[in-house]
């Protein structure tokens, strides 16, 4: 019996989309509960519920998924615990100093850890993101886009909202083996068709090029990709709810 | 205890372009080569195949391909009563590594200097008044144009360059570019096919009376045996060109253009995982004796040579210069000096054109050079006279990819996330081009090179520190050239909104964290006067006759074009001046 439940999670933070309303519809389309067994690698479940809701008001649900419903909480845990999250690619020499914008990342944190204590330090105060509804929780993001009225000590507050942004959006739309972009939906939103490129003989032409999207490790006649994430899932999961 | 290795004729630092170039050329000419190289083996055939290497999370936003800050980065500040801080994070270019460097993730856009950008300083001062460079370090390179001209066009038959030439020996030709300086032939391939939104910018731009060419590609077009024999394949317009090796042997590179054909010559070795530290210099100073280098397990090495090739990326080289020793740093409070003076970038800004639905760009089919470009208002291509600046800008309609991650115009006062965004995303992705204003960028005194107090790198030495923004004359370049390409937009035909974005607007400082481009020019510049370069009009080292530097380090001032096809021209004017004259008789090829 897992300790710990993504449908119960998303439950919670459907204060602002089509769950609160037709909650076992929702879900039967959600990652979430396909995953419902699987334990998180990185988050714990406060932090999946704050980037779920933050995530779903950058990336809200219209015709088209929201940014939880593609998996991109799923997205971003894999890429907290995986090498990225650690710091690769990041130069974390000190001495540190507050930089100019233009000197660009200057915390020592990693993203892995700048995002834990980043929501910590939000959420400090006792109210949480999923608690508030649809618009307390816009206004919030627009405040936190904007690094307006936030103190969370070492961590900067617009690079918080630009990490988690860019992981949103690279969640929304990089190649599913990654485990967002669940059956392609931010490349069937937009019309990309995916990684088997070959466009000689079309671009040229003016007229659509409606191919349905494949991505890397698209799995003939499904529409959909392998999930190729759960290994990785498997290997840094974490025993906790 | 270092160990020490048999001397060999020439050492070469680094295996990207300029490297393998010289080392082909070098061992032709029966010299025994050792290249030195930081990074992976890897090949196009073995490495770069699709569908993996089309994965833009891995390659475009992880950047795999390219140099890891936590062995190489540098400081950086706006100006030097600022402290440097560490560029952390790659963002606004990106250096390469491994086999074939910077030259695999390239776009292939390949250009020429125009002949006035070569003496941009006479140039100026002949049609306009010294006045107008006041304030700058503006200089001319020291070497014409005719006399690159054979070795542009030999790299145009490495790479198998697609383009219309608009001057064939003298001779103006329809469709191609009118200001271009006279080709000696035509270009190996037919240009790229033209999408729909580079044939709206086409027909715009000649209503409005300029003058729209095909860029020049080395997004190879036909089949193609290269100037070395070696094979390329058309390309696909796959969208993974910028950020990615190319698979399909379409884009050229360093690897299967040049690499293929060298590496079972008996005068070539290829030493890979090694990491140089410094040039080492004999008792009097005057000469160079060799490298020290970590090898592939982390010892450190001596390899002696008689001479030295410093073909690292332009920044690397300029490092390596300071952390060894080599020629006189510059001081920017007393303007002496020379090695790391005249840095210099590319002056970037843009249009977003949207179409309503009649028009398909479909833009994740693309190529690295498909544009359409007119380059009426490039270097001295237009009349500056009142105009307050110097240099300019090719304008050109770009669809180089749609990659989805990235790619997401949206009209502006779209907001920049939320339902809206969305949206606007959904609705535009499929009817959108961009017209890019790639503009020069002038040498001036305060924009320079040099070593940080503080900050180290994973081998103990100091990083190199960049100080640099945008000049006065380059904002006033670039706001002038966006000018000209959003009226070029407003007048397309089923343009629904334009935007418009200037790196160097007024107001704004140069910033580490946005893409721009990797075109990071100067800090070890070509000339004939050693008090204001730092290699002569060969690229031999004045106070080091053994030693000779490539790549965009040498130019004096950034031009308006991309660096590879320049650089690569000057590549091999110096290896044709090594090979047929200093090799026979080493010493300083120009007196002091």
């Amino acid at each position: 019996m897992p300790n710990f439940s993504r449908r119960a999670v998303l439950l919670q933070i459907g204060a602002s989309g089509l769950a609160a309303v037709t909650p076992g519809a929702a879900l039967a389309q959600n990652r979430y509960a396909a995953l419902d067994t699987q334990p998180w690698s990185y988050l714990d479940g406060s932090e999946a519920r704050f980037l779920a809701s933050m995530a779903d008001v950058l990336i809200p649900e219209d015709d088209f998924p929201s940014a939880s419903q593609a998996g991109v909480v799923d997205f971003i845990d894999l890429q907290l615990a995986g090498p990225y999250g650690q710091g690769a690619g990041l130069f974390l020499e000190g001495p540190f100093a507050d930089g100019t914008p233009e000197q660009g990342w200057q915390t020592a944190h990693t993203p892995a850890s700048l995002i834990r204590n980043g929501i910590a330090r939000l959420e400090d105060g006792g109210t949480r993101l999923v608690d508030l509804d649809a618009n307390d929780r816009s206004a919030f993001v627009e405040r936190l886009s904007k690094g307006e009225g936030f103190d969370l000590g070492d961590v900067p507050v617009q690079t918080l909202f630009d990490e988690i942004w860019a992981l949103v959006k690279e969640g929304y739309f990089s190649d599913p083996i990654y485990g967002g972009n669940k059956d392609y939906a931010g490349w069937e939103m937009i019309g990309f068709p995916g990684a088997h490129a070959y466009y000689t003989d079309h671009v040229d032409k003016n007229a659509p090029f409606p191919a349905p999207p494949k991505g890397i490790a698209h799995v003939p006649g499904t529409g959909r990709s392998a999930d190729t994430a759960r290994p990785l899932r498997a290997q840094t999961a974490r025993e906790e709810g | 205890m270092v160990r020490e290795l048999p001397k060999t004729d020439v050492v070469i630092v680094g295996a990207g372009w300029t490297g393998l170039a010289a080392a082909k050329e070098l061992a032709d000419a029966g010299q025994r080569c050792v290249v030195i190289e930081r990074g992976d083996w890897r090949h196009d055939a073995s490495n770069f195949g699709a569908p993996e290497e089309h994965d833009e999370l891995k390659y475009a936003r992880r950047k795999e391909h390219m140099i890891d800050t936590q062995t190489k980065t540098l400081s950086f500040r706006n100006s030097s009563d600022q402290t440097a801080l560490p560029m952390r994070r790659l963002g606004s270019f990106l250096p390469g590594k491994g086999l074939g460097g910077a030259g695999i993730h390239w776009n292939g856009q390949l250009w020429r200097p125009l002949p006035s950008d070569l003496k941009m300083r006479s140039h100026y001062a002949d049609r306009y008044g010294e006045a107008i460079l006041d304030g700058l370090n503006v200089q001319d390179w020291g070497v014409t144009y005719d006399e690159l001209e054979p070795h542009l066009d030999f790299f145009d038959r490495v790479c198998g360059t697609a383009g219309v030439a608009g001057n064939l020996n003298g001779e103006t030709k329809e469709g191609g570019n009118p200001f271009e300086g006279p080709r000696s032939a035509d270009y190996p391939n037919p240009p790229m096919k033209a999408s729909p939104p580079l044939q709206l910018f086409q027909k715009t731009a000649q209503e409005m009376g300029y003058h729209p060419f095909q860029m020049p590609s080395a997004n190879v077009t036909k089949a193609y045996e290269n100037a070395y024999g070696a094979q390329l394949h058309p390309c696909t317009y796959c969208g993974f060109c910028e950020r990615f090796g190319c698979g399909y042997y379409a884009k050229a590179d360093p690897i299967i253009c040049i690499y293929d054909v060298v590496k079972d010559h008996e005068n070539f070795e290829l030493r890979m995982n090694s990491q140089v530290l410094r040039v080492e210099k004999s008792a009097d100073g005057k000469t160079a004796t060799g490298v020290t280098y970590l090898d592939e397990r982390g010892q450190e090495v001596f390899q002696p040579a008689d001479t030295v090739c410093l073909n690292a990326y332009a920044l690397w080289n300029v490092h390596l210069m300071l952390v060894s020793g080599l020629g006189k740093p510059y001081d920017p409070e007393t303007g002496e000096g020379t090695v790391g003076r005249n840095y210099a970038y590319q002056t970037l800004a843009a249009a977003g054109v949207f179409f309503d639905k009649e028009v398909w760009s479909n833009p994740f089919m693309g190529a690295g050079a498909l544009g359409m470009t007119i380059d009426d208002f490039n270097g001295d291509n237009f009349d500056h006279t009142d105009l307050g600046f110097v240099g300019g800008g090719y304008i050109s309609a770009n669809q180089t990819n749609g990659r989805p991650i990235n790619y997401h115009p949206t009209p502006p006062d779209t907001p920049s996330w939320g339902p809206e965004w969305k949206k606007a995303v959904r609705e535009n992705y499929l009817h959108h081009v961009g017209i890019v204003c790639h503009g020069s960028s002038v040498a001036v005194p305060g924009n320079y090179l040099d070593l940080d107090p503080t900050y180290k790198d994973a081998y103990g030495q100091p990083l190199l520190r960049m100080t640099f923004d945008f000049p006065e004359n380059d904002r006033r370049m670039s706001a002038y050239v966006l000018s000209k390409a959003e009226e070029i937009a407003r007048n397309m035909d089923n343009v629904r909104a334009v935007s418009t974005v200037n790196r160097a607007a007024e107001g704004e400082s140069y910033s580490v964290v946005p893409y721009q481009t990797t075109h990071n020019t100067g800090g070890a510049v070509i000339g004939t006067d050693p008090t204001t370069s730092v290699v002569n009009r060969y690229g031999q080292m004045w106070d080091h006759h053994n030693v000779f530097v490539f790549g965009a380090c040498l130019f004096p001032q950034n031009l308006g074009y991309n660096p590879t096809g320049p650089l690569m021209g000057l590549a091999y004017w110096t290896l044709d001046h090594m090979k047929n004259d200093y090799l026979q008789n080493p010493r300083p090829l120009m007196d002091a």
